[in-house]
């Protein structure tokens, strides 16, 4: 399978968190097999020691071919081809403004004879309509711009130049080469996502981080959002790094959500987490099982536990979510035991749900009697949610970071419950450290998810 | 005339037993007894033991030509008191020689000097006598904790006394400078003996990965020679390590005893090079200039600074809460209160290998801080550790309440 991916920055100079989850999730996907030709405007300064690395490797590419990469090579970073294009969409005016000076007219001037070949290229670079919105040029409105909007301060409308600029080079170099997907990231790369998607009848993807309404609140970029909306509601699939992220572009861009797929990051945005947090007035601390309710996930022990630790931290709410047949009896110990103004039952959670709480956990208990893997514990850490396992988990093999009790032991799960809670650095060291440990694993789990997205707009390729 | 210094540490901490928080007001055994002896028992008979028997051999065959300095800790004494006191007797037998200067350091090993001025001064003071009870002599020379070592630092140690003190020489602290000289604490008179962390991790950590001079496991001739090639670049060379290297990280077939005992002769068949102890070397040399830091220093892990006690959270967190502690001392009668006992935990907390253990370090520092570590994880460290302060923090308050009461009865 062959993936022609747009992106907008790659590490190690990165704007924003954009580059380091397209290195991630590129990195698993060609260990999975996923031939990935990786396209940005611009590798800035600093990565010229790398980039000299990725240059000896697309010199090898035969025009308009894509150099297969294997499950061997996974650790060799993706070939990346360099189209010159000057700005990021996170730069303040002032950076803007010395990048701008730096750029000489013969480097614009270079690119001409390339971007000739394309009809609407040549449009937009003849003069008349150079400078109008490239969806004015495909036949959209161009949205109109209120004369006072705080947003238009964060971009220039030079960056929109750029854009459109990217976008007429992917048209011009691209067009005629060989792939079975196109997969864009955020709104940069969507007017070429959707340009060369029409132009070559591939599907698309596009791959939403983060959404304007989510990045600016109030003061909203009309521009920006329409092209985000234009770009989600144009694309075969939409992949969101969130529910949270899918329900807004539901809200916002009326995309249904059979289309939209969330596919979890190695990390979570901290926005997200602090919205969440936010939302609704949760108690202090919060404890979190969740799972089935079922003998093999050991719930007993987490009621035994809590038992334990009420006494010293009355106020601590532990949140039971899920179902399964042990759930009557659990929550008869816990009445028994008196404790259930400290417990919660939302029963069975999923997506938002789910990732709120996550969100609002202080540790996130696993005390399985036997668990082949133990997936949560992984998805708790990228919540920045530090987790206690259980010995018999395999998780408690992949990680080091991490409490890890024999799930019997309720004594020793309330000692450590009990100093994470009362000792916050104990907890930020955990999540610092789970975070980074964990990276390589989730990044395996949101490539088979993308490759299943793949196959879905693109059933005749193979893997 | 280039010397060679020879300063080897000895220390072992009293390493603790699990403490679970409810534990807490229940049980006040806080050390394991058991652990600590058999560590002891073990690295006497690996280490100090063998190495000591060489060592004197060694001064009594060169007959005052072979000199070395020692830094046992007050903890690592009272163990060998406890649990190998033929250990503690072969030191004496070389203090006897009169050819081993034993250094002044704190009691406890502690990170005192950094967060607690008068405690420090205390746990200096505690040593010197300990040192002068055991050995016969009274330091006069000073190595800190881990050779953590700032300005502030050095005319601290002036004041109590020290003629010099040993640091780290850290690549970034001397520049151009060249490790092999004296030097003076900066604004004081001082002197500073730097370590070359070449020499020495070649020794300590590379002894069997000789491959740098051409050969696998490093010789006492190929050693003798890369020193001797410094002939006329130096004044003295100080070789600071471990005194555990010999015999128990580097074990006894790597050759690490028999590579001590040859190393003296080596040395001295060069006929401008000898050995002298610290204080000798402070009497002698003249400082080549003044030496500022502008930052702490200490010989552990790759950054030489103090990140391998204070580099995370937990170990900031642990430290404040181990120093805020001392707030409950200041009752001033603490004796007639009977808290000796808990003054006395406290300051077996202070020892820096607890704090050491909760290091989240990865990579070659992890590797190192995990290998000396009793504890699974970091974060049973950080745990155990927490648990026993807030203990002995809750019977030092009820007892100064008690006391308070019966003020109040009485008066």
């Amino acid at each position: 399978m062959k993936i022609l991916m747009l992106g907008w920055e790659y590490p190690p100079h990165i704007a924003g968190g954009l580059g380091t989850a397209c290195q991630g999730l590129t990195n698993a996907l060609s260990s999975q097999g996923v031939n990935i030709h990786f396209v940005v405007p611009q590798l800035f300064g600093g990565e010229e020691a790398r980039h000299m690395v990725l240059s000896d490797s697309v010199r090898k590419i035969s025009p308009g071919g894509l150099q297969p990469t294997g499950p061997k090579t996974a650790s060799i970073p993706v070939p990346t081809t360099r189209i010159p294009a000057f700005l990021s969409p996170y730069w303040n005016p002032r950076q803007f403004k010395e990048v701008m000076a730096s750029i000489t007219q013969q480097q614009v001037a270079s690119l001409s004879p390339a971007l000739r070949k394309d009809p609407i290229a040549r449009a937009l670079i003849d003069g008349e309509v150079y400078g109008v919105d490239l969806m004015t040029a495909l036949g959209h409105d161009q949205p109109a711009l209120p004369d006072n909007v705080a947003g238009n301060e964060r971009y220039s409308k030079d960056l929109f130049e750029e854009v459109e600029r990217f976008t007429l080079q992917v048209i011009a170099q691209f067009a005629g080469e060989s792939f079975d997907v196109i997969h864009a990231h955020d709104w940069m790369t969507f007017p070429a996502g959707v340009a060369l998607s029409e132009r070559t009848g591939k599907p698309l993807i596009v791959h939403v981080h983060s959404l304007e309404q989510d990045r600016s609140g109030l003061f909203v970029h009309p521009q920006i959002s329409e092209i985000e909306s234009f770009g989600t509601r144009h694309a075969d699939k939409v992949i969101a790094v969130s529910y949270f992220t899918k329900r807004s572009i539901e809200r916002h861009h009326g995309v249904p959500a059979s289309q939209i797929l969330v596919v979890h990051n190695g990390v979570y945005p901290r926005e997200m987490v602090t919205d969440y947090r936010e939302k609704r007035t949760w108690p202090e601390h919060v404890v979190a099982f969740v799972g089935r309710v079922t003998f093999q996930k050991g719930p007993e022990y987490f009621v035994e536990m809590a038992s334990k630790v009420i006494p010293h931290l009355p106020d601590v709410l532990f949140v039971v979510a899920g179902t399964g047949d042990m759930l009557p009896t659990v929550m008869q110990q816990v009445k028994e035991l008196g404790l259930s103004k400290n417990f919660m039952f939302p029963g069975f959670v999923q997506g938002e749900e789910l990732e709120e709480i996550f969100s609002v956990a202080d540790m996130y208990v696993m005390p399985s009697v036997s668990e082949p893997f133990g997936i949560t514990a992984l998805e708790a850490v990228s919540f920045d949610t530090p987790v206690i396992i259980s010995k018999q988990s395999g998780v408690a093999e992949v990680m080091e970071h991490a409490l890890k009790v024999d799930f019997w032991d309720v004594d020793r799960m309330a000692d450590l419950i009990i100093n994470a809670l009362m000792h916050p650095e104990m907890r930020d060291d955990l999540a610092r450290m789970a975070r980074e440990e964990i990276k390589q694993l989730h990044w395996g789990a949101a490539a088979l998810k993308t490759i299943e997205a793949y196959q879905d707009v693109s059933p005749h390729a193979s893997v | 005339m280039p010397a060679v210094c020879f300063y080897f540490q000895v220390h072992q901490p009293y390493r603790l037993q699990r403490y679970s928080y409810f534990d807490i007001q229940n049980a006040e055994t806080y050390f394991d007894d058991a652990l600590n002896r058999s560590i002891m028992e073990r690295i006497a008979s690996r280490c100090y033991l063998p190495a000591n028997e060489r060592l004197l051999r060694m001064i009594r065959s060169h007959a005052g030509a072979f000199k070395v300095s020692f830094s046992l800790s007050g903890t690592a004494i009272e163990q060998m008191r406890l649990y190998s006191p033929e250990t503690l007797e072969s030191f004496r037998e070389l203090a006897a020689t009169g050819y081993v200067e034993f250094l002044g350091e704190t009691y406890y090993h502690s990170l005192a000097s950094l967060y607690d001025h008068d405690e420090f001064k205390a746990q200096v003071r505690l040593h010197s006598d300990v040192i002068e009870r055991e050995f016969g002599q009274r330091p006069q020379t000073f190595r800190n904790t881990e050779l953590i070592y700032n300005d502030e630092i050095g005319r601290l140690v002036g004041e109590l006394g020290f003629r010099a003190i040993m640091v780290e020489g850290a690549k970034d602290v001397l520049g151009w400078r060249s490790p092999h000289f004296a030097y003076r604490v900066a604004g004081a008179t001082t002197k500073i003996l730097p370590r070359n962390f070449k020499l020495s991790d070649d020794i300590a950590f590379r002894f069997t990965q000789a491959g740098d001079y051409g050969v696998d496991t490093l010789t006492p001739e190929r050693y003798a020679a890369i020193l001797h090639e410094l002939t006329g670049n130096a004044d003295v060379v100080g070789i600071y390590l471990d005194y555990e290297t010999f015999g128990e990280h580097q074990g006894k077939d790597t050759g690490i005893l028999d590579f001590l005992e040859k190393l003296p002769s080596h040395v001295l068949a060069h006929q401008e090079w000898k050995f002298v102890t610290p204080s000798e070397a402070t009497r002698y040399l003249h400082p080549v200039s003044e030496l500022s830091f502008s930052r702490v220093t200490s010989w552990a892990d790759t950054d030489r600074d103090i990140s391998a006690w204070s580099g995370n959270k937990m170990q900031q967190g642990a430290l404040a809460a181990l120093y805020d502690t001392e707030t409950l001392y200041d009752g001033g009668d603490i004796t007639a209160l009977d808290m000796a006992r808990a003054r006395e935990t406290w300051r077996r907390l202070q020892t820096s290998d607890h704090l050491y253990y909760m290091s989240t370090k990865g990579d070659d520092d992890g590797i190192v801080h995990r290998y000396f570590s009793p504890y699974e994880s970091p974060y049973d460290a950080f745990v155990g550790y927490m648990n026993v302060l807030k203990d002995i923090g809750a019977r030092t308050r009820q007892a100064i309440e008690a006391r308070n009461r019966s003020t109040a009865f009485n008066g």
